[in-house]
């Protein structure tokens, strides 16, 4: 090798031309290859927005058509419409309307709820375990795994408890029948508790930010506890809440193993709701399918492009900061 | 809670005293502490833990849902038996492996590179990203529902496919989804479309976190490209790939929503995860104690594998937390 000193002009012309050349194939090598995984990636998501708004006959017509021939709202209005015609009327299985009011309410009271409480339990948890060591060393960790465990075997547990063992349970000691099977509370309460692990978490990357010399401070000049952690915690942590709260509200949206076991018929969450499409009796309806499938991905990118810089710690349980 | 400031105001509301002395005993650190831990444990407690008390207790039953629970009479281990030979949750077993090791090998591979190509570019770099992350947001039934059209047998992969096939005589009408095979594959690649977006995150965060100095050395001291990659490189992004190898190993082996949309566990039982397995024998066919005999096997062969986990998990962020400590 020769140092860039000993080079003549020349010697060092021709070689940073060729550098240069090189380097300039290499970027575009890198953004051809790229450009190709975004036009994989955006591919499907295309190809659901055009069919949402293709008419019956171009949903699998041959070749396929890429842009829709005669762009209708038909799908849309199909799913938005209320149901008013009698159950039992036989109608086309093409023109039945599909209601998406219900599950849409369904999914956004479970979701917000569970999401709100699942932040307020784990955050004081998480600010417990950073301050006070609360649970020990490992506490942590034993919380992580429940994460781990797949949610199959905890929903063959929780259908016998919904739907047998609290009924018995309180008829024998209220007098009264309660069922959570099929209710509202009862997916919001499995929700609460998939998602703590998550909360707490991404709350004690957040809440370790907080220097504690602060805290000191407050309760020196006389703070309550809870009046330091209202004015002087939360205050700084506020942002970390807010996207701890949008990301488990995307987990919880996305939930459907749970979702789809614990509930049936009453509570009808959005991906049952589009599951419900795929099964043979209703035959494949692809058009409004796509409709719903767009209704319940846009919403849900926009607020997961809000907090894109903090997903990895959501995913990687805190494990990675930044 | 004002009025705590500073000095306590003298007008405490009437009958506050005892309201008072209570807030005092909750304030006190011994107790303080333990609040926030109390409500998540009986939160646990209800929903975890006493329902799985409960399915162990199912599983030594001998009980289907056509009859009621109270008649239901012991039946020691005979459901355990059951699951232990059944050839169909073996075999789901099996191919819940067999996905997951597809699958997470080669979200691995594309995350790593794309990350690495990402983290080198200077144009359009946060375009890169934000397009690259979307499929994590997407809801996962979502995109097994969006697979299915793409893979119906009048579909537009198969229309891409068309002009390579149609010389050679092949009718580009293939069926992904009724060919064993094929269909193993169009879940496995339904799974890689939509996470191999969380590797590349972790990749990205790693490549980033990359202390410049020592690369800029080993440059300037002549190390050639590869090796810097090999030499310095790798070795520093350890903590990130033993990281995105654990995360994505623990959510492939749930595989469950792209085969009930793709597939249903068919044709045949070729897709059959074993989350789609018990949930068919509960579901489906009502084997309540043959379904929590067998989660809590599946429970036993998990735990070893989470533990393990977790451990490797623990490690590699100490890690990662001092590499980044300055």
């Amino acid at each position: 090798m020769t140092t860039p000193a000993e080079m003549t002009d020349q010697q060092a012309d021709s070689a940073g031309a060729r550098n240069l050349r090189r380097r300039r194939l290499r970027i575009v090598v890198r953004h051809a290859i790229l450009v190709a995984w975004a036009l994989v990636i955006l591919f499907p998501i295309f190809w659901m927005i055009a069919t949402s708004f293709k008419e019956s006959g171009e949903w699998v017509a041959w070749p396929p058509h890429w842009i829709p021939q005669q762009p209708t709202f038909k799908n849309y209005s199909q799913i938005f419409t209320f149901d008013t015609m009698q159950k039992g009327v036989a109608r086309e299985a093409t023109e039945q309307p599909f209601n998406v009011w219900g599950p849409l309410g369904d999914s956004l009271l479970i979701c917000t709820v569970s999401a709100l409480i699942a932040l307020l339990l784990g955050t004081f948890l998480a600010y417990s375990i950073s301050r006070f060591n609360v649970g020990g060393k490992h506490f942590r960790h034993a919380i992580l795994m429940i994460r781990m465990v797949p949610p199959i075997v905890i929903a063959i547990p929780l259908l016998m408890y919904y739907a047998i063992m609290i009924p018995l349970a309180a008829e024998t000691v209220l007098g009264t029948r309660i069922v959570l099977f099929d209710t509202r509370v009862g997916v919001s309460a499995i929700y609460i508790a998939t998602t703590l692990p998550f909360v707490i978490w991404m709350m004690l990357t957040f809440i370790e930010e907080v220097p504690y010399t602060l805290e000191h401070a407050a309760r020196m000049m006389g703070a309550g506890r809870l009046y330091t952690l209202r004015r002087v915690v939360l205050p700084l942590v506020g942002s970390g809440m807010v996207v701890t709260f949008l990301f488990v509200f995307i987990l919880n949206w996305a939930e459907f193993l749970l979702a789809l076991t614990l509930t049936h018929p009453d509570v009808v969450t959005l991906p049952v709701l589009l599951n419900k499409f795929q099964s043979a009796s209703e035959g494949r309806l692809f058009g409004p399918q796509a409709a719903i499938g767009t209704i319940i991905t846009i919403p849900v990118v926009v607020l997961g492009m809000l907090i894109q810089k903090h997903l990895i710690r959501g995913f990687s349980f805190g494990t990675i900061r930044k | 809670m004002s009025e705590a400031r500073i000095a306590v105001p003298e007008s405490a509301p009437a009958g506050g005293s005892s309201r008072r002395r209570l807030r005092d005993w909750l304030a006190q650190e011994r107790v303080f502490r333990l609040i926030p831990f109390v409500l998540v444990e009986v939160v646990f407690l209800f929903v975890i833990i006493i329902p799985f008390l409960l399915m162990v207790y199912i599983s030594f039953l001998k009980w289907r849902a056509n009859r009621p629970f109270e008649q239901a009479f012991l039946s020691g281990f005979g459901n355990y038996e059951q699951v232990l030979t059944a050839p169909g949750f073996w075999s789901a077993l099996g191919h819940t492996f067999y996905f997951a090791g597809c699958a997470v090998v080669l979200e691995l591979v594309i995350g790593f590179v794309l990350a690495m190509f990402v983290s080198r570019t200077v144009r359009a770099r946060g375009l890169y990203i934000t397009i690259f992350l979307v499929p994590m947001m997407i809801v996962p039934v979502v995109v097994g529902y969006n697979f299915t059209m793409l893979y119906i047998d009048s579909g537009p992969i198969n229309q891409l496919l068309a002009p390579f096939l149609e010389p050679l005589g092949i009718d580009p009408r293939i069926r992904w989804l009724s060919d064993p095979a094929a269909a193993q594959w169009a879940v496995i690649l339904a799974d890689v479309w939509q996470w191999t977006s969380l590797t590349f995150l972790i990749f990205l965060s790693g490549f980033s976190a990359l202390p410049k100095q020592l690369i800029n050395a080993a440059r300037v001291m002549g190390a050639t490209a590869w090796q810097i990659f090999w030499r310095v490189e790798l070795p520093l992004l350890k903590p990130a790939i033993v990281i995105a190898v654990v995360i994505r190993s623990m959510e492939a082996l749930k595989i469950f929503d792209p085969v009930v949309l793709l597939t249903a566990g068919g044709p045949g039982t070729s897709t059959q995860t074993i989350a789609f397995y018990l949930w068919e024998q509960v579901w489906v066919f009502n084997k309540f104690s043959f379904g929590a005999a067998a989660s809590i096997l599946l429970l036993i062969i998990f735990a070893t594998l989470i533990f393990f986990g977790i451990y490797l998990l623990v490690r590699q962020s100490a890690a990662v937390a001092q590499q980044r400590a300055p």
